[in-house]
């Protein structure tokens, strides 16, 4: 078995023993031949124990780190990716088709949203899998493209790019580019928490065209995976 | 640094040499050593005090937040769930509860390469209304159906052919008058729906189809397919008017979609549904050397003529996947022509078929071009994708080094992995096999645009160039995508490997022929070695081209299909003909690579076969609405089809089968209520993808932040008592 606590201590090195008896003053007190039969059975199981619990605690502190790092990770890549997002969907706004942010993406920006009120702007790409939302919302496919007459649905994460939702109010306006010209401003209708499979809020309404923002609810549960959804229409104006 | 090797000292292994911590321990009193235990004690309660009360911190954080939440998504006006569920899929969910079963029993006749089935579908109505049920089912894509009864108790009303308005009309008019109707409509050539007027309270009505079909030879085993459940189709197109018992509305690419999308149950929430008995009556003609199921268990016992009849072991299941029933003659008995003759007035009928010898010939082999394309849509999902990525990656790691190649998947959008078809280097090939491995489902079928990248109309005749296509060709817009491919083809081949438990027969079989290649079925991943193997085997030997058939002099034989298609290593030729006279010898040439082959036939030499003459009409028919997509005229072909479907007796795209009870049954006061009869989803599909579901939006970034933070607490907590105890032995000093 390798050394117990690798990270902080330093291993017991074999032939030291005599050397750093002498600096342990414990050693030197006892009477050495005469009690070495007579080693008490708790001290053993004491000191396994403590082998044990820097072992633990060790363990502990890796999968601390590795934890926060994973939650660090999930935030920052959200973030880092809509910078490069953004440069993508400047190449899109001049022209080039299906603009990989980056050389490996299997997505591109669709859609600029913006809420003006409260200085939010995101980049929508293409699908809302699971793969493409961790980098920006994701224009869920089947439905007609943000700013396409019809109900465009758009889904992203309520911890990164749709955490915002929660704060939008009735009333408030979002205003979606599609393209250098094409800009369509809509207005928050309402807004409703809905199983996830509900579809219906991602029906076409005859004659109506609407933008409907789906992230997961509620904004606070600590793990993904739950079965409601916060869903926010908006109609344009 | 002290503390640190009295650590170190204090766990040293007691065999070892340095075992310091004996004497150490030994020189301890009595009082010291229960001192010590009750500081560790005390360590460990404060420990867990202080875990404890930061958990209890931070759930009540999490609580409070969740509940200031609440009132958040209150502020907002809250839409009241609506009465009338605007979802298309709820809607059909909702009333599909409240519909007539359906149970089917079919029993099939294989004598040689044709077979004949019975299917009956009983309708249970287990309500206090009157109920009319639609039942939307698949047959095997070639079939010719040319027989309908009704059966009431012991009564057996025999159906009429007419054309389809005209049946239609006669259905409607005796479905409103009370009585008791059936009517089988053609929506597909492997799709048809069944109707069922005025099925009495606590009653039941059984419907009963016959049809006929040209089983598949290939490379030396003749397969029979039944189809059981359509699978749910995607229907591309802007929506417009009119609705029907389906969950789509109609669109203008797929302007019957209500009716081809019957309501189908989710797995999740429903028990499945519509069982299925079946019984083979197989008659191969030849010494077997095995029959196979692979999908279903079955049990065959051998009857005293010498043919097997094959059940299904478990006797009855779910109509949720295709059976297969595949046989391979005993060795040297795999017939090499078949002739089966019969005459209906002073016409012959007669099915030919014809197997090519597989004979080697040395051909210069053309450096090729092969465009995979892989079907990533949401029916896709689940074992399908698996299936088609395993048999796709076989098949890239399969090509040559001098062979180029791309890939391209398509969902609701298509791409390709590379701009242009690049060499098959190993490199390229490690990397393709690579992003298909990492491709997930998601979306529509837009199988156009993925069509349109891969073919591209050109002609080069220094490479042959081959796309090999793999989907479960669940679309509904099938005509226009073999418009596509017929017009886009080129110099290209078109090869379809049909994916996953129910696959589209009808458009395997004709995208294929429409790029004059040849399909394949797959259907679990066991299979993708043995099947691509295949495949590839007719990829990579020369075609037999230019097939002509001399049929002899004075016969006016009139043939279907006009043009024999080119033949891949293994297939036969398979023609049906309508004679004059059967009398002297028929010629067949072809053109193996550059080796010119013939053979001759004896029309003499013929076996009496049954139903010949409605295999041949039913020939006719596909010839006459493949040549729609040579620009023939729609009134002439309808035309023909309705005269020829008529004399046939024949469900055709332009004709129906009606049958109706004179008396009418169902008082004039009580109502009809009406249904289409929900059908399971195909086996391995996923219904959230196939239907959608709202997209996931959280990730789990909070949870492990604070799991981090928590363990961390937890490490500092268990570091700082290790601390204590070692202070502890050194204050014994």
């Amino acid at each position: 078995m390798s050394p117990p606590f690798p990270l902080t201590l330093p291993a017991p090195r074999r032939g030291e023993g005599k050397h750093s008896g002498e600096e342990w003053p414990l050693g030197v007190e006892c009477a050495w031949p005469a009690t070495m039969h007579a080693a008490p059975a708790q001290a053993v199981v004491r000191g396994k124990a403590r082998r044990w619990q820097l072992w633990l605690a060790t363990a502990l502190l890796t999968i601390g780190l590795w934890q926060l790092g994973q939650g660090g990770y999930i935030q920052a890549k959200a973030w880092l990716a809509q910078v490069l997002i953004k440069q993508a969907w400047s190449r899109t706004l001049e022209g080039e088709a299906q603009a990989r942010p980056w050389p490996w993406a299997d997505t591109w920006p669709v859609a600029r949203i913006a809420v003006p009120g409260r200085d939010i702007e995101r980049f929508v790409l293409a699908g809302a899998n699971g793969r493409t939302i961790a980098f920006g919302p994701g224009h869920v496919f089947g439905t007609p493209l943000p700013g396409e007459s019809g109900n465009s649905v758009i889904g992203a994460h309520r911890d990164t790019h749709f955490a915002f939702l929660r704060e939008l109010r009735q009333g408030e306006e979002i205003v979606v580019q599609k393209s250098a010209a094409g800009i369509r401003r809509y207005r928050v209708e309402h807004s409703e928490i809905v199983d996830k499979s509900e579809t219906r809020v991602m029906g076409q309404v005859p004659g109506e065209s609407r933008l409907t923002l789906v992230t997961c609810y509620p904004f606070d549960a600590l793990r993904a995976g739950g079965p409601l959804r916060y869903v926010v229409t908006a109609k344009a104006i | 640094m002290n503390t640190a090797q009295s650590h170190s000292r204090a766990s040293g292994n007691p065999g070892s040499t340095n075992n310091h911590w004996i004497p150490a321990c030994a020189g301890m009193t009595r009082l010291t050593r229960s001192r010590l235990v009750v500081v560790d004690v005390i360590a460990y309660v404060v420990l867990a005090f202080g875990i404890g009360l930061a958990t209890a911190v931070t759930l009540a954080g999490v609580v409070l937040l969740l509940a200031q939440e609440a009132q958040a998504a209150e502020f907002m006006p809250m839409r009241p769930a609506q009465a009338q569920q605007g979802t298309l899929l709820l809607k059909s969910e909702g009333s599909t509860l409240a519909v007539p079963a359906v149970a089917t029993d079919a029993e099939i006749r294989v004598s040689g390469i044709v077979a004949r089935a019975v299917v009956r579908q009983t309708y249970r109505n287990p309500y206090d209304a009157w109920f009319e049920g639609i039942y939307v089912f698949p047959l095997p894509e070639n079939a010719a159906v040319d027989h309908l009864r009704m059966k009431i108790g012991e009564r057996v009303i025999e159906g009429d052919i007419q054309k389809r308005q005209a049946a239609r009309a006669q259905y409607e008019q005796a479905k409103s008058s009370g009585q008791r109707a059936a009517l089988v409509e053609q929506e597909r050539p492997n799709m048809f729906t069944t109707s069922v007027a005025n099925i009495p309270p606590r009653g039941e009505i059984t419907v009963e189809i016959e049809y006929q079909q040209t089983l598949r030879h290939d490379s030396g085993s003749v397969s029979l397919r039944f189809p059981m459940v359509v699978g749910p189709r995607y229907i591309p197109g802007t929506p417009s008017e009119g609705r029907g018992h389906g969950w789509s509305p109609n669109t203008d690419q797929v302007p019957d979609a209500a009716r081809i999308t019957p309501p189908v149950l989710n797995p999740d929430k429903h028990a499945p549904t519509n069982p299925v008995r079946l019984k083979v009556v197989l008659d191969a003609g030849v010494p077997l050397a095995r029959v196979d199921s692979p999908y279903h268990p079955i049990v065959m016992r051998e009857t005293d003529g010498g043919s097997r009849i094959v059940e299904l072991a478990a006797g009855e299941v779910p109509a949720n996947k295709d059976f297969e029933l595949t046989w391979t003659p005993a060795a040297g008995h795999v017939p090499q022509a078949a002739l089966f003759t019969e005459q209906r007035g002073d016409k012959h009928y007669a099915l030919l078929m014809v197997l090519p010898p597989a004979k080697e010939v040395a051909a210069a082999r053309l450096p090729r071009e092969v465009i995979f394309v892989i079907d990533t849509s949401g029916s896709m999902s689940g074992s399908s994708l698996a299936q088609a990525k395993e048999a796709l990656a076989l098949a890239v790691s399969r090509l040559a080094e001098q062979d180029t190649f791309n890939v391209i998947e398509f969902n609701s959008y298509a791409k390709a992995l590379y701009g242009d078809a690049r060499p098959a280097s190993a490199a390229n090939r490690e990397s393709a096999v690579r992003w298909v491995r990492r491709l997930q489902s998601q979306g529509g079928t837009e199988m156009a645009l993925a069509l349109n990248l891969a073919l591209n109309g050109r002609e080069n005749p220094g490479r042959v160039r081959q796309v090999v296509f793999l989907t479960d060709g669940a679309v509904g817009n099938e005509d226009g995508l073999f418009k596509l491919i017929q017009d886009k083809l080129g110099d290209s081949r078109l090869f379809t490997v049909g994916i996953g438990s129910a696959p589209n027969s009808h458009f395997m079989s004709k995208a294929a022929q429409s790029g004059r290649g040849t399909y394949t079925y797959i259907g679990k991943v066991e299979e993708v070695k043995e099947k691509m193997g295949a495949l590839f085997a007719k990829l990579e030997s020369p075609v037999l081209k230019g097939i002509e058939i001399a049929w002899p002099a004075g016969s006016l034989a009139e043939a279907w299909p006009k043009r024999v298609p080119d033949l891949y290593l293994g297939e036969p030729i398979v023609v049906s003909a309508a004679l004059e006279k059967m009398a002297g010898e028929l010629r067949i040439t072809g053109l193996r690579g550059d080796a010119a082959w013939q053979a001759t036939l004896p029309l003499g030499e013929m076996r009496a076969g049954k139903g010949m003459g409605v295999l041949w009409a039913r020939a006719k028919i596909a010839s006459l609405i493949d040549s729609l997509r040579d620009g023939a005229k729609e009134e002439e072909v309808r035309d023909a089809v309705v005269e020829i479907a008529l004399a046939h007796h024949l469900v055709s795209k332009y004709t129906s089968l009606v049958a109706v009870d004179k008396t009418p049954l169902r008082p004039a006061d009580a109502a009809l209520k009406s249904g289409a009869v929900p059908t399971n989803l195909p086996e391995g599909w996923e219904f959230d993808k196939v239907f959608g579901e709202l997209p996931q939006g959280a990730t789990d970034s909070r949870w492990h932040l604070l799991a981090g933070l928590l363990t961390l607490l937890l490490a500092a907590g268990l570091f700082l008592t290790a601390r204590r105890r070692s202070v502890v032995l050194w204050g014994v000093k």
